[in-house]
Order: C-alpha cells, then structure tokens, then sequence
C-alpha cells in the first residue's frame, strides 16, 4: 500500500476561503518555504558565514552566535540542503516544518511591528539586510528587514495561528490583509 | 449668572476655542452647550456651572480648584453603560459632541447630597478617626463598618460590564524624549529636530503649547499661542519629529524607558472598532528632558474649598484660553505676582477685580489701574453654601468683608519633578525658589524650564532651547543655535512663602480629594505619625487620583511650620509611577480574553479536533485530553475504554508537544554523558536511552530519552513543561562549565508532528505505513532510526514506551502530521485504533509506575523515585553528582516512590493527601510522605496511586491511612510497588 500523505500548512483555515485583494499593507505568508537551522563547529564560524553566502537561492538569517537560519522562498527544502550539507564545519536542521515564513510589508509596516516588537526598526538602526531573534506578540521568532517597508517574519509552528491573529489585530488599524504568497 | 463665556475678542484671544465648530453635552441629564477646544471643565464654567462635585468624606460641595491634570475636586464619571468611566477630571476632560457626564459621591443629587451631614460630624471624622472609632466588636470591621464606610465615602463608581474597547501597546524610539509642549518643551523639541535628532514630544493636553495657550503675552512679536501654533508647525514639519499629543508620559523606567499612555479615541463621541481607545507606549529614549513645568499652589485659608475658589493660574487658563471668566467680580488672594498678573488679565477681560488681599507688606508688582490692594492682609473664612459669595479679609485684627464670586488664590509655584523621582532620587529643597526642585539624575535625563525652577516665560523659552541643543550635542548631532524669541508683557512670578493663614474659622483645606484639613495634621503629630510619610497615611494627605499634586507641597511646609523646621528637613513622600492614573485597559493591551497569552498547538490539533478531542491547557500548549464518543456520559468513561483498547489492541496519542532538542558535535556523547546522571557515552548509533537528569544539588531536574541517529548527531526529548529549561539548561552547561567541548544544539520541536502507536497490535499497524523491517529482530525495543513511510516520506521511528505496551514513536514533518495520522487510524481500523488523549496517557504511566513532574517535584532524587541505579557514580562526573552524596540524600528515611491501593476497592483519594499511619493523628511529626498522582485504574478496576512514603520500599504489604485534610477524607490504602501492570514488561518486549 502506498500512502497519499498531503502537506497542509499550519495557517491553511487562517487564510484560505478569507483571500481579499491586497491593500497597501499587506501580510503574506509563504507556503512551503526552505528554512534551515545551521550552526558552526568550534573556530569555524567565519567559515561557515561565508560558505553560507554560497548556497543559491537563499538568505542568511542570524540567530545567535555562530548560528544562523538559512531560508529559501523559491528553493525546495531537498536543494537547500544538498547546499548545505556541502559546508565543512557546520551542522544543520531542516526547520522547512517547524517554522512558517511571513511576509509583512507596506507604508504603514513599521508603525504595525512597532505594536510586536520591542526593536527600534528605524531604516538607520535596522537596515535592509538586518535579521535578529526577537520576541514578537510575545512569540520568539526572526525578524529580517527586507526592504523599505518590508519584513520577514520566521515564526515556530505551533505560535503561528496565534501570532498571526496578532499581527492582523495590529494591523487593523492599518486595513492589513493577508494572504498566501503568490509567488 | 457668576461664571460665564466673554464674547469673541477681536485680538484672537479665547485663543484655544473654536467658535465655528459648538457641541452639545450634557452633565447630570441637562443639556448645555461648549466649542471644539473646550475642557469639560471650561464648558461648565462658561454655562455658570461651578459646582462639580462632592468632596471625599464631608461631601462638601466643589468646584474645579485647576485646569490641569493636578484637580482634586471636579471628578466626574464621563460616558454611560460599558463605555461609563469614573473619576475623570472635568479639567482635562476634551469636549466632544454628545458628551455625557454624571457627577459623583452625592445623593441624591449634586446641590442637595444627604452627605453632607457627615460635615456636622466633622470633629468625630477627624484623622485616623477610624482607627479610633470602629475598635469593637473585632468582627465588626470587616462585615460591617468597612462595607459602611467605603460606600458612604468615595469616588466614583466603576461599570461592572466588560470594556467593550480595544487597547494596544506599541514601541517607540528616538534619541530625545521631550515631555511637556510649554515654552520649554517647544524650543527643546525645536533645537533638537533642526539638529537632525529623532525627537519625540509628548503632552497630556490635547493642545500643544501648555502654558504658552494661557499666558497673555507675546512672544517673537505674536500672541503666544499664535507663537506656540507656528512652532508646533514647524516641528510637525519636520521628518524627525513625533508629536505626540493627548499622550501623558506616567513613569521612567529602567534603561531610560518611558510608559506613556496614549488617549487616542477618548475624545470621540463613536469610536472607532479599528482603533483603540487608548495605547500605551514604552518609550526609549537616549536622552529625556522633563519640561512638565511648575504647579501653582493654592493657599490654605479657612473656607479655601468654596466652588469658586481656583489658583490664579487656572483662573487665567480660563480666561486666556478659553474666554471664560470665574466670577463677575473677582478677588485675588496672594503671595506673589501671579495674583497680580491674573489681576491684570481679569481687568483687561472687563471683569471687576474687586480687591487683591496681598500677604505680603509690600511688593513691586504692577496693579492694575483702580483695583484695590490690600497688603499684609489674609482671607480667613469665605461666604456661601454651593459657590463662593464673599469673603472675610483680615488685616491687623480688622475684619471686613469683601464682595466677590470668584477667588483666585496664588501660593507659590512647585516645579513637577514627579517623572524624576520615581527611580529612588528625592527632589531636594530650595530655600531661595521655596520648593523642592528636580533632583540630579544624571546627564541622560534632565528638567528644563519652569520645571527646572525658571521663573518668566522668556527664561524657560532660553532654557529649553540650549538644553535641547545641549543633549544633542552630546549625542553627535551638530549645534544648532536656535533664535530665541522676544517676550514681551511678561511678568514677575516671585513669591514669598506662605504656608497657612491662622485665624480660620471654617476647615482650611490642605488636601481637598482626601478632604485633610490642617488640624488633621496637627492630630497626626500629636498622635506620633510625625514622619511624613506617617502623617500620609494616618491623614491620608496626598492619596487617591491626585497623589497630592496640588497639596503635598503645603503639607510638608505646614508641618515643617508645626515643628519649627525647615521643609528640607520635614522631606517628600516616595514618588512612584504613575504619575496620573492609567487604566487596567491600557496597561492589558491586546492580552485580554482569548489573546492574554499565545496558544501553542500541535501539528496534530486539527487531527485530534475531527477526532472529537477535548482539549486541556498545559503551559501554553492545548494538548488533547480525551476523545469521547457517542453514549459515553463524562470523560472517566472515555478515558478507561482508550486504556483498555490500548491494553488489549492499539491507540494513538499525539505527543508532538514533547521537547525535541537535535544535538551535534564530537563533544556530543561526553557533554550528553555529563548532562544525565546515567551513562550515555557508549550509546550505539541508532539506539535511544531513557536519561535522568538531575540539577546541580541532585534533585532530578527533568527526564526523556535520548536517540543517537549518526556518530555525532543526537536527538533529546524532553517533558512538555521543561522543554524551554532544558534548552537553557544545555546552553548554560556549554557555554560555561564545558566551553571546550564541540557541541552544539537547536530546538526543532515545531518541525515533527510526533505520534505514540501502543498496544499489541502496535507493530501489525506500524508495518503497514513503514517500508522497513520492523520485526522485533531487525527493531528491538529502544531501537531508533530514520525510515521511509510506505509513498517515500522520511520520518524518524523510535521504539519507547510511555504506556508499557508494544509501542513506537513515529516523527514526520509537521505539515504532513494530519495526513499521517489518518493514515495510522486507517491503517489500524481493523485492530480497532483508537485515538487516545493525554488523560489516558497519565493512566497508563501510573498503572505502570512512570514517573512525570507530579513525582519529579524538585524534592526527590533518583533513588527516591526508584531509579537509583541510573546514578552514574563511576563516571569522572556529571551535573548533580557531588551533591547527590550528601548527608540527607542519602538518609534511611527519605520519602521513596510506592503504589498505593485501596483496601475497599470503591474508595477513592487524592493527589495531594498526605499518608498517616494508622490511628496516628495528622501533624507534621506524624506525616509519612504524600500521594503523587492517583487514577482509576480500568484495568485493575479500582483506584490506584503514587506517593512518597518514608522507606516505602521497605514497607510493601503495610495497611497506611490517606489522610486528605483539605477535601475531608481519610482512606486506608496499603502499599505496594509502584508497578500495577505487567512488572515483568513483558509486553514491552513483545
């Protein structure tokens, strides 16, 4: 017997059957991205930061000291760590289930997380490339600045309904939607 | 008509109000009428409604003594139903269209309140009066004369309905936090923002300008309201900038945080559903300059609570900013130039100043032109009953009354350091500004202006402006010399102290919220509550909303005055946060109901939920207790057939929740072999070990097994409850007491949806999802690897029990979770699977003598709970091991893990009951230990416990009482080993 096993993510009865067009401030949330935990061995940090920057496809994320989420919106799970298995000195975690991948931007992004998040995420302080663990709607997540007014969000799995639903509680004011990634 | 709304002056002034733009409001069911920019309080004050409430304890008629944030006296509850808020200050209150007020603490209404008989009382009601008074019967105060007394006295009452608002918390930032929008705040703010600085602003009026909206001079050649307008322009102007009106800044916090209360939608009739109505913000400034300015004091004279009676400052607000004057003919009683000033602005209003009662001898201030003065002169006792109606004035024994129906009264001004004492620093006493001015609390925060004890408008114009540079200066951001404007028609606000007018023939009020009059404090040094704050809480001077903004400064100099010392010595009371009230709303923010903390679920929730579980909070976790069925009647029902079918066929429990820690590294197997207490170094590839793990004075911290999947990669569980601790746990040993090992860890709990199939028919349903051999040859007991599910997914498979049944542990990504548990129900159909919760789980751990947190409790090692030869004693070390060989560790008589069932198979007890020996009776001498975890156990068909007895081990067979004090039960039990079912695990071999 052979299984039909279907992926089904965690915000699937969030957002589906609520899709609206995007308004200016818009939450999107991507449905199967690549998200790799990857730690560097003793003396091998600024190797492996460096290899990392190598693997197609993906953006580096830091986490802490010499570790580092590697998360891919285009690349599957399999191709990512087939790169990263590849780094000499580094251990590494698929996260592509444990954590959901959010997307936030628009005009009014900043005043949104400045109702999440403690960080002072001025374009001068938090500049695009930025990424730090934070705690978001009480959630400990990844925050990366990835434009302007854009962020990303890597959030656990089991927080995501919740923080989701806080996030758009923020945003109300702000005529936030959401939806699934389209890309 | 006494207070009235002057007409529209040509020159702008009234400079607050918008004339275009009327409301309608109503206060205690009447209707009146007020402009956009006006007070709740002005708006009265311009319909001639002077009295606005009933003071605390006399139910003595008020009216506003302010037009800040500081008023004791004009409290009103604003709003009706759910929306109905008590205890708002008429002063600060903005008015908006359809506004609807109600006074309070009268009955049965505000000019005929039956409490005011409590007046005639007044020497029986005096400080400490119910200390005195309500002695006995004992009983008595709690049941009856607190209940009396807490309705007879008071504020206003709350709405019992919920808040139907929304409320939010956000974060802001900058590099200088300027709090006040007066003269100082201004040109601070300006300095700053043309430095290029990120500035923030924040005022709790609704306006910005503060004192520049009520002063009637000019500033750099316009009105100052037109000047504070034209500033606040071009600050808003500018990208750096955020005003931040509306917004109280109440308290300062560690690493020169600021909480702010936000009122965002407290000024509209209809709220918006998607905005709150208030928002607190936490604020993070580098720098902060308190620019709060100065409180105006009022003088303590018998009959000085008279509606109508108000600080010459607030009189001028009145008049300047919102073009309404107190009275038609207006005394002034003072001790400086603000009188003087309040004086000049009334008579140049038109209204008759009929005299100004000078304390002092002489003065140099200006009168205005046919206003009499009398000097050395005092008020000792006021006319009227509902508001002001003349006044006695003394001068050298010679009493005469005077005519009026308004009282300004000027005492001297005190600079608002509140925000600045709330961290432990006291404000310190000036004898030449008679006040306590701002303490030194270093360069990142510092007053300016009149807060900071300058006097003129010009002065705190200059302050502001070199502060505000000053700051940026030192925070890299260039210079900027900003021009500071001209004042012109300022005047001298130098006053000589005046602490208390004797010869009062009426109460002189220190406090007017609280209703402390001078003679309280006299009781209060008298009766040895000398200490200030003694003499607070005897009297009560200086508590309730106002936190005696208005009368603490009095207080201290007249008890000073009672001793014969000076106010320094006398000191303040201890400022804390907040500095006006915050609501519990705000400080909730969103977390609130449903939102009041984050929900964890497992990968498996939905899969449970159309399995018809219930579910039960554990930590932040919603965990699957029990899946009921048709014609079960409660949940004892369900969770014995989920046993028994997992005893005699298969089920499937969701244990996703577990704590999964991936750890790596060559120092992996000696840093795990340090970690647990048992061993771990030799564990073979593909192999998992139950591990104990004890803390560092030998407790047992937590529990879990732990799997090698490659020569350096392992995978650790943990309990639900301590997967976080575990976490730092690791973290803390690594990086501090074993930095040389090579390991190192990351949490992927959230990445496996992991599922518990037990029961005999465990592996005949396993082998129908797994591709690889699971026979018990090829995938003994505590075997663990990765394996293919039969379609080609990965999973990780481990074989461990919980259950002490046949059992595995499959692990899938979590997106797949739902998919492969419907493929195991399906898969198990025939076997008849069932789904089981975690109730059922906690069963069938007890009936097998497994230990969780109840039996882990931070008190018992490992061999109290039988597992003492899992103490690894011959390893070179290990986290606990030290301490494990202390005496007391290691006595005879420690509490050791037993099973416990009952003699009469129907009795029942419970977790938490403690053990007796029989005919013993119950005291911590005679206590033999405690009951752990209790189930019904349907296997065995009576109820079955675990407790820590004294030597239990040694005492098998022994009749034992189970002594439940709390609940009222006593059972005899006797003692057993903890393990009920199958001790031989023969099943978990099978």
């Amino acid at each position: 017997m052979s299984l039909a096993l279907f992926h089904r993510h965690v915000l699937e009865d969030h957002l589906s059957g609520f899709e609206a067009n995007a308004n200016p401030n818009h939450l999107s949330v991507v449905r199967r991205p690549a998200i790799f935990s990857v730690l560097a061995h003793r003396g091998q940090g600024a190797a492996v930061r460096t290899a990392l920057s190598s693997v197609a496809d993906t953006h580096i994320r830091d986490c802490g000291p010499e570790e580092w989420l590697l998360v891919s919106r285009t690349s599957g799970a399999a191709a990512v760590e087939t790169g990263v298995a590849e780094i000499a000195g580094a251990s590494h975690v698929d996260q592509s289930d444990g954590r959901v991948l959010i997307e936030i931007h628009g005009p009014s992004v900043r005043r949104i997380l400045a109702r999440c998040v403690a960080l002072d995420l001025h374009s001068d302080v938090f500049v695009i490339g930025a990424s730090t663990n934070a705690l978001c709607c009480h959630v400990a997540v990844n925050l990366a600045r990835t434009g302007d007014d854009r962020f990303e969000i890597v959030a656990p799995r089991s927080f995501a309904g919740s923080l989701f639903e806080e996030l758009m509680e923020m945003g109300r004011e702000f005529a936030l939607t959401a939806s699934f990634s389209r890309d | 008509m006494t207070s009235y709304r002057l007409g529209a002056p040509a020159d702008g002034s009234g400079n607050g109000l918008n004339r275009a733009h009327p409301l309608t409001f109503t206060f205690d069911g009447r209707s009146y009428k007020g402009f956009e920019g006006d007070t709740l309080a002005s708006a009265l004050l311009a319909n001639d409604q002077m009295l606005m409430g009933r003071s605390f304890k006399y139910h003595r008629p008020r009216g506003p003594v302010t037009a800040g944030s500081s008023e004791p006296n004009a409290l009103m509850t604003i709003g009706t139903g759910a929306r109905g808020e008590p205890n708002v200050r008429a002063t600060v209150a903005e008015l908006y269209e359809g506004l609807t007020a109600v006074s309070q603490n009268r009955w049965p209404s505000l000019s005929t309140d039956f409490g005011a008989v409590n007046g005639l009382f007044g020497p029986l009601l005096g400080a400490g009066f119910y200390y005195k008074t309500f002695m006995w019967p004992a009983m008595f105060w709690e049941k009856i004369y607190e209940p009396l007394i807490r309705k007879a006295a008071g504020l206003g009452k709350l709405a019992m309905q919920a808040d139907p608002d929304r409320y939010e918390k956000a974060w802001a930032h900058c590099d200088l936090l300027v709090i006040g929008s007066g003269p100082a705040g201004l040109m601070a703010a300006l300095a700053a923002g043309r430095a290029g600085a990120r500035v923030i602003i924040a005022d709790e009026g609704f306006q910005l300008g503060g004192s520049l909206l009520s002063e009637s001079v000019s500033v750099g050649g316009v009105s100052a309201a037109d000047f504070a307008r034209s500033t606040v322009e071009e600050l808003t102007s500018l990208a750096n900038v955020t005003l931040m009106p509306r917004t109280t800044i109440f308290g300062w916090y560690d690493d020169m945080v600021f909480g702010a209360v936000e009122r965002v939608q407290k000024h509209v009739g209809t709220p918006s559903p998607d905005l709150p109505m208030e928002r607190l913000w936490r604020i993070a400034a580098k720098r902060a300059i308190l620019a709060s300015g100065a409180e105006e004091r009022p003088l303590v004279f018998g009959g000085n609570d008279k509606p109508g009676v108000m600080t010459a400052s607030a009189m001028r607000t009145y008049l300047n900013r919102y073009s309404v004057s107190a009275g038609t003919k207006v005394a002034v009683f003072t001790n400086g130039g603000s009188g003087y000033r309040t004086a000049a602005d009334l008579s140049a209003s038109g209204v008759t100043v009929s005299a100004i009662i000078d304390a002092r001898a002489q003065s140099s201030d200006v009168v205005p032109e046919g206003v009499r003065v009398i000097r050395s002169g005092a008020v000792v006792d006021t006319k009227g009953r509902l508001r002001l109606d003349g006044l006695i004035a003394e001068r050298s024994g010679f009493q005469e009354q005077i005519e009026c129906d308004a009282l300004a009264m000027a005492g001297g001004w005190s600079p608002v350091v509140h925000l600045m004492c709330q961290r432990g620093a006291k404000p310190v006493w000036s004898d030449d500004a008679q006040a306590f001015m701002a303490p030194d609390v270093g360069a990142a925060f510092i007053a300016a202006g009149s807060a900071a004890g300058c006097d003129t408008i010009a002065a705190c114009l200059k302050d502001g402006a070199e502060k505000g540079a000053a700051l940026c200066l030192a925070l890299g951001f260039s210079s900027y010399a900003a021009n500071i404007p001209e004042v012109e028609g300022d005047y001298d606000p130098a006053f000589a102290p005046l602490w208390y007018v004797p010869g009062a023939k009426d109460k002189a009020f220190v406090d007017f919220q609280n209703d402390v009059h001078v003679s309280d404090l006299g009781i209060a040094q008298r009766e040895g509550f000398g200490h200030i704050e003694h003499t607070k809480r005897y009297t009560t001077a200086g508590m309730a909303t106002d936190q005696g903004k208005l009368g603490n400064v009095n207080t201290i100099g007249i008890v000073a005055g009672m001793r014969g010392v000076s106010p320094a010595e006398i000191g303040t009371t201890t400022f804390r946060p907040f500095y006006t009230p915050v609501s519990f709303g705000a400080l909730a923010g969103t977390s609130r109901g449903e939102h009041a903390a984050p929900v964890r679920t497992s990968p498996l929730h939905d899969w449970a939920k159309k399995n018809g579980a219930t579910f039960v909070e554990a930590g932040l976790w919603h965990r699957s207790a029990w899946f009921a069925r048709e014609g079960e009647k409660g949940w004892r029902d369900s969770v014995d057939r989920e046993v028994l079918n997992v005893r005699h066929n298969a089920g499937l429990c969701d244990v996703s929740t577990l704590g999964k820690i991936e750890i790596f590294g060559t120092g992996a197997a000696e840093f795990l072999n340090r970690v647990y207490s048992n061993a771990f170094l030799k564990l073979p590839v593909g192999k998992a070990r139950y591990g104990l793990m004890l803390r560092e004075d030998g407790m047992i911290f937590d529990d879990g097994t732990t799997s090698r999947l490659a020569e350096n990669h392992y995978v650790m569980t943990t309990t639900t409850a301590y997967a976080g601790e575990v976490m730092a746990h690791l973290e803390f040993a690594s990086q501090t007491f074993w930095p040389e090992l090579d390991v190192r860890f990351v949490s992927a709990t959230d990445q496996w949806a992991q599922m518990s199939l037990a029961g005999p028919k465990a592996r005949a349903i396993m082998s129908r999802v797994v591709e690889d051999d699971i026979s018990d040859a090829a995938f003994p007991y505590l075997a663990a690897k990765t394996v293919t599910l039969r379609g080609g997914l990965k999973a990780r498979l481990f074989r461990i029990s919980f259950s002490g049944e046949l059992a595995y542990e499959l692990a899938v990504p979590a997106g797949y979770g739902e998919a492969v548990a419907d493929a195991i129900m399906e898969a198990g159909r025939d076997e008849g699977i069932c789904a089981y919760g975690v109730e059922a789980l906690n069963v069938l751990r007890v009936e097998k003598g497994f230990i969780t947190h109840s039996e882990i409790d931070g008190r018992t090692t490992a061999d109290d709970l039988g597992y003492g030869k899992m103490m690894g004693m011959n390893k070179p070390d290990f986290i606990g091991k030290r301490l494990s060989s202390r005496f007391g560790l290691t006595a005879a008589d420690r509490a050791q893990l037993v099973g416990l069932k009952p003699i009469e198979a129907d009795k029942e007890f419970k977790a938490g009951a403690h053990l007796l020996k029989e005919g013993a009776s119950p005291s911590m001498a005679s206590d033999q230990g405690w009951v752990s975890s209790v189930c019904h156990s349907p296997t065995l068909g009576h109820m079955i416990g675990l407790a820590m007895l004294k030597s239990g081990r040694e005492r098998y067979g022994e009749k034992i009482l189970v002594w439940d004090g709390l609940r009222g039960s006593e059972v005899v039990a006797e003692v057993c080993s903890p393990v009920f079912v199958d001790p031989d695990n023969r099943k978990l071999q099978g």
